[in-house]
């Protein structure tokens, strides 16, 4: 989701450490360590899919670290609907499907909730209040357009499936299962009487096709009748008889040599051959009358893609719209596909929004966040209060070839005192190359204490750091500012140039500098959409100690202190989302 | 009470506070301030529409007999209406006439600038994107994200922890785990001029830093 500037991405390196270091393995060992090496470059296609927001990421205590959706598991707690907020049972979505059966509908020009409204007429009043339409407060289209009216408010889907386009009565699928089931009876028996000889009548036509959802529930009952057919009777069960050939065979099959054997070929499977088994024959009178329709009615009968897919198929025309059934939402626990634990489980209860566990990467990685700092006096004689003013400053519209001064804020959810290493790539990957330089990539970061710690000052030497630039001045090797558990540093950026620098002059110091060939230089030339976005990766490593886990000090209770300390470190890549460059 | 006092304004301030710490600006246009409950830290900016004439006209048999007067707005505390939305209460025609429903929001709520709200129900830490329709009727439940330019039409269901978002609106994703995480609690993230609230967030700071 698109996010304002500045923005702060973090990346889970799940990907990369499933899929690419046994590749890297196999290979020489140069190339991994190239991989190790390697910066992240946030203009890859691929990074989309790493790169996270903190609040999605959660963290594996056990794994110690950062699970991002792609490498957790999910389990569906439950299924309910998000409209009626009814809790619907597994074993009713596994029968019946992921949509509401109640009275949930969306409009199906412009998936607006629909909702059930009453036709009375004030001056004759019905019993039942009735007659009742779906209609969509949002484009006002209604059943009515479709010929179609309720006489209960209540059991929609029901009456729906009674109900064809125009107000005719129609089968549901229950009696339509039976009817196929009656007729293909039917047929047997007229097939027997042809054989004996007696019964001549002609099969009656049937008008029209038929539904969509009869082909398909013919067709597959039809297929499956193919494919018992055809497999001997239960060949994965482990109570092999020996007396059934098929199985006899395969089994010396799996003892003897394959090659010598010949694989039998398996007997084609016959396709469906009448309309009871699902076949349907192409009707040109069909396609003819589709364009008839198209040439009188015109384009805006029609439906538009989107409209089409949530349709059955076949549904070309707005006549033949049907309101879709809301579809159902799902409660869902996380586990860490590797160890299996879970990371987070919402309560069960649909109403209730608490979780039961949580583990948050939010509480366990440093959250970094960029903001302006707005440029300050060089004389240090006159002390301008430093109060940045971002109100002037537009970071979707930042200007090339001019350093700008950011201040890196990075705070600790941790409660022991981290010690930090930056670490970015001089200049910025992708086709604009800006400079960027952070001026203290190593300092330290208090703990995440008691916030009263801060506001009764009871830890001095570290609101008043001796290393703390203070003074407003910009300074290498110094931090800006720092309190209890944030400390932020400035970061020097300058932006690199939209067009094309490396054929004529070059700018001193900047990114727009790298060198290039002439090939590049004309790539660069041509940006694609968001190529202009300033993006920094920066590489986070954290170095602590924390006391060892109270579960993990039990097992080797007898020679281990209390207070027992170790030491941790936790590395990543991040992308800071500094702004725009307007060119 | 927590309706704004009808002092004089002695020290000229954009706001108005009163004594649970509700902010209200000069500037904004209340209506009906009887029918208006607001739960304390809320803030109404400059040029929002409160429309709280628009109760609820139903007799309501009190069983203590008191006359109470009818709720048409309640807000909920650290709450931030921004300038230029508009607050009315849903209607709905029964038998010819108008009745009007009472509207609710919850705590923690952010609503963007040049909203149009007409919801039934707005729960708590949802947040609001600028230029946003709540059409009448529609129920919002907690730990939403509604992004800006949303139309959400008349009675839509919002599920907790959505995103939505588009003309109409429809669900678009789902919020993180860590939605809301971040301001309070252990995680302390402000200091420095930092921006110390997040998004569904406890609005708390936001709501102080305002002046």
């Amino acid at each position: 989701m698109a996010q304002p500037f500045p923005y702060t991405y973090y990346a889970c390196d799940c990907y990369e450490s499933r899929f690419q270091s046994p590749l890297a393995k196999r290979n020489s060992r140069a190339p991994a360590e190239d991989e190790e090496e390697r910066t992240f470059d946030p203009s890859n296609p691929r990074s989309n899919y790493s790169l996270f927001p903190l609040e999605h990421l959660l963290y594996c205590e056990d794994c110690r670290q950062i699970r991002c959706p792609r490498c957790v598991v999910e389990e569906t707690l439950n299924w309910f609907c998000p409209s009626c907020l009814f809790e619907v049972p597994s074993s009713v979505v596994k029968s019946d499907g992921n949509r509401c059966t109640r009275n949930c509908y969306n409009c199906p020009v412009c998936t607006a909730p629909m909702t059930v409204s009453s036709l009375e007429d004030p001056a004759d009043p019905s019993p039942s209040g009735g007659p009742y339409i779906l209609s969509c407060p949002y484009c006002h289209w209604s059943t009515e357009e479709i010929g179609i009216e309720f006489e209960k408010p209540t059991g929609i889907t029901g009456q729906l499936a009674k109900i064809a386009n125009g107000g005719k009565p129609m089968q549901t699928q229950k009696e339509r299962d039976k009817e196929r089931e009656r007729r293909k009876e039917a047929e047997r028996a007229r097939r027997q009487d042809r054989l004996t000889g007696s019964g001549d009548e002609p099969p009656q036509s049937n008008t029209g096709s038929p539904p969509h959802d009869d082909v398909f529930a013919s067709l597959s009952s039809f297929y499956k009748s193919q494919l018992a057919a055809q497999t001997p009777s239960n060949p994965f069960s482990h109570d092999v008889s020996f007396t059934s050939p098929s199985s006899f065979s395969r089994i010396m099959n799996l003892y003897s040599n394959p090659k010598k054997q010949k694989r039998d070929k398996p007997t084609p499977m016959r396709e469906a051959a009448s309309a009871l088994e699902g076949l349907t024959l192409h009707d040109p009178t069909v396609d003819t009358a589709t364009i008839e329709r198209l040439k009188t009615c015109g384009w805006s009968s029609t439906l538009s893609s989107t409209q089409q897919l949530a349709q059955p198929p076949g549904a070309h025309f707005t006549s033949s719209l049907r309101p879709i059934a809301t579809l159902l939402h799902t409660k869902r626990g996380k586990r860490c596909a590797t160890c299996r634990h879970i990371l987070s489980k919402p309560e069960s209860k649909i109403t209730s929004t608490r979780y039961k566990i949580k583990l948050l990467a939010l509480n366990h990685i440093p959250r970094l966040s960029l903001r302006y700092l707005s440029p300050l006096p060089i004389t240090p004689n006159h002390p301008v209060p430093q109060t940045p003013n971002p109100a002037n400053f537009s970071y979707d519209n930042i200007t090339s070839g001019l350093p700008i001064h950011f201040l890196l804020h990075l705070s600790n959810p941790l409660f022991d005192p981290i010690r930090v290493t930056l670490a970015t790539p001089s200049t910025t990957p992708g086709k604009i190359a800006s400079a960027v330089t952070i001026l203290c990539p190593q300092f330290d970061v208090g703990a995440n204490t008691d916030v009263w710690d801060d506001a009764l000052g009871v830890d001095p030497p570290r609101s008043g750091s001796v290393t703390s630039a203070s003074d407003g001045q910009i300074e290498a090797g110094k931090v800006w500012d720092r309190g209890r558990n944030w400390t932020s540093v400035v970061i020097e950026i300058v932006p690199g140039f939209k067009k094309s620098v490396t054929s004529g002059w070059k700018v001193p110091g900047a990114g727009g500098e790298r060198e290039r060939g002439e090939g590049s230089a004309e790539q660069g030339d041509d940006l694609d959409e968001d190529d202009d976005v300033l993006e920094i990766p920066i590489f986070v490593r954290i170095e602590f100690e924390t006391d060892v886990l109270g579960e993990e000090r039990g097992e080797e209770r007898g020679g281990a202190k209390e207070g027992l300390k170790e030491k941790r470190e936790e590395a990543f890549w991040t992308v800071v989302g500094v702004g725009r460059i307007a060119g | 009470m927590s309706r704004p006092t009808a002092r004089k304004a002695a020290p000229k301030g954009e706001y108005i506070e009163t004594d649970s710490g509700n902010k209200v600006s000069r500037r904004s246009a209340i209506t009906g301030t009887a029918n208006i409950t607001l739960g304390g830290r809320t803030v109404i900016m400059a040029e929002v529409q409160l429309r709280g004439d628009l109760h609820s006209t139903r007799v309501v048999p009190s069983s203590t007999g008191k006359d109470v007067t009818p709720t048409a707005i309640s807000i909920g505390r650290c709450t931030v209406i921004s300038t230029g939305s508009v607050i009315r209460p849903p209607y709905r025609i029964s038998r010819g006439q108008i009745h009007y429903y009472p509207l609710k929001i919850g705590d923690n709520v952010f609503v963007g600038p040049n909203c149009t709200i007409s919801a039934i129900q707005i729960a708590s830490h949802v947040h609001i994107g600028a230029n946003t329709v709540i059409g009448p009727f529609a129920m919002i439940k907690e730990n939403v994200k509604i992004l800006e330019n949303t139309v959400v039409p008349a009675n839509m269901i919002i599920t907790a922890g959505s995103v939505v978002g588009g003309r109409p609106a429809r669900v678009v994703g789902e919020v993180g785990e860590g939605w809301g995480v971040g301001s309070t609690g252990g995680v302390g993230v402000g200091g420095g001029g930092e921006k110390n609230w997040v998004e569904g967030g406890d609005l708390r700071e936001l709501v102080r830093s305002i002046k």
